[in-house]
């Protein structure tokens, strides 16, 4: 499905992918981004507690919510001819294995520059529990040159 | 015991080693340069990362429909500088301190990164700070590739260690 920036309107979603995590996932996570860091791997350690925080057991990369919110905005964007280009990020929450992750976009506001045409889109990620893990808002560029339809 | 990922056997991926050689919250200086190690971006390195988070997009795995497709060839995923962050840093940097923990992130893309690009990071800590007792640095991140074109910039912050 594609989407133009003149009929995109403000509130419209964007439906993202559902993730499930596992301890396989988060070790294919470590070995697809090489960060090994104990937090995602060594359960001896994440007994232990990180300043004032313990998080009680291993806990997947944050940056996995990252990539997830990023295929979402992408998927949405590429076949539009759009262009993702923009995410900041906000954790909210852990996230552990048996969790189930999803992300979500809601358009914000719609932009016109001198050069181009942006989206701005707010995203969220919640867990099976309909808790909020990560926030987020996206800039997405629907250049002018864009074929309409 | 961990074992050397098989889409780069040279990584080293015992977080522990050279833990002693990084700088601590105490010690490291903001607006100092981050050594940082040039990475070629493989082809199975983004086939990796793409199924650790479910990307299915031709774009990234299927040589044929990328060729076709707007950006002439196979292209990463905008989110690689996740990888590429970790494959740019040498084992005695900050970065790689166990417990460090990622409080949150803004990136901004420009081109995509190729596959056999020469992928080149220049990083510094841009701001340390204190906040509910927590210990903060802010980082800023920007990857080029082999032809000094910007592929995205970037700024974290992340918790360090007690």
């Amino acid at each position: 499905m594609t989407v133009t920036f003149d009929h995109l309107k403000i509130g419209d979603v964007i439906d993202g992918p559902v993730f499930s995590v596992s301890r396989e996932s988060i070790r294919l996570f470590c070995d697809a981004s090489l960060d090994y860091n104990p937090l995602h791997l060594d359960d001896e350690y994440m007994k232990g507690s990180f300043g004032k925080t313990n998080f009680g057991g291993i806990i997947m990369h944050s940056m996995n919510n990252f990539a997830l919110i990023t295929r979402m905005l992408t998927d949405w964007a590429q076949p539009s001819g759009a262009i993702h280009r923009r995410l900041e990020t906000r954790w909210l929450k852990p996230v552990k294995p048996g969790d189930t992750i999803e992300p979500t976009g809601v358009i914000k506001s719609k932009q016109v520059t001198a050069k181009s045409r942006w989206a701005l889109i707010d995203v969220i990620i919640h867990n099976q529990n309909g808790e909020h893990v990560a926030i987020g808002e996206a800039m997405v560029e629907f250049p002018v040159a864009t074929k309409v339809g | 015991m961990i074992q050397a990922p098989s889409s780069n056997p040279s990584f080293e991926s015992d977080f522990w080693k050279d833990a002693n050689l990084r700088k601590t919250w105490d010690e490291i200086i903001p607006g100092e340069p981050r050594r940082t190690i040039p990475y070629k971006l493989t082809h199975e390195a983004i086939a990796l990362f793409c199924k650790a988070v479910g990307e299915t997009n031709p774009l990234y795995l299927d040589e044929a429909a990328a060729k076709a497709g707007p950006f002439g060839g196979l292209i990463a995923p905008p989110s690689i500088h996740i990888l590429l962050m970790f494959a740019c840093t040498p084992t005695d940097d900050w970065m790689r301190s166990p417990g460090t923990v990622n409080a949150g992130q803004s990136w901004s893309y420009n081109i995509p990164a190729r596959p056999g690009d020469i992928i080149t990071l220049q990083a510094r800590a841009l701001d340390k700070f204190i906040k509910r007792e927590r210990l903060f640095v802010v980082h800023d991140n920007v990857f080029f590739n082999q032809n000094g074109e910007v592929i995205c910039s970037g700024r974290g912050q992340t918790i360090r260690p007690m």
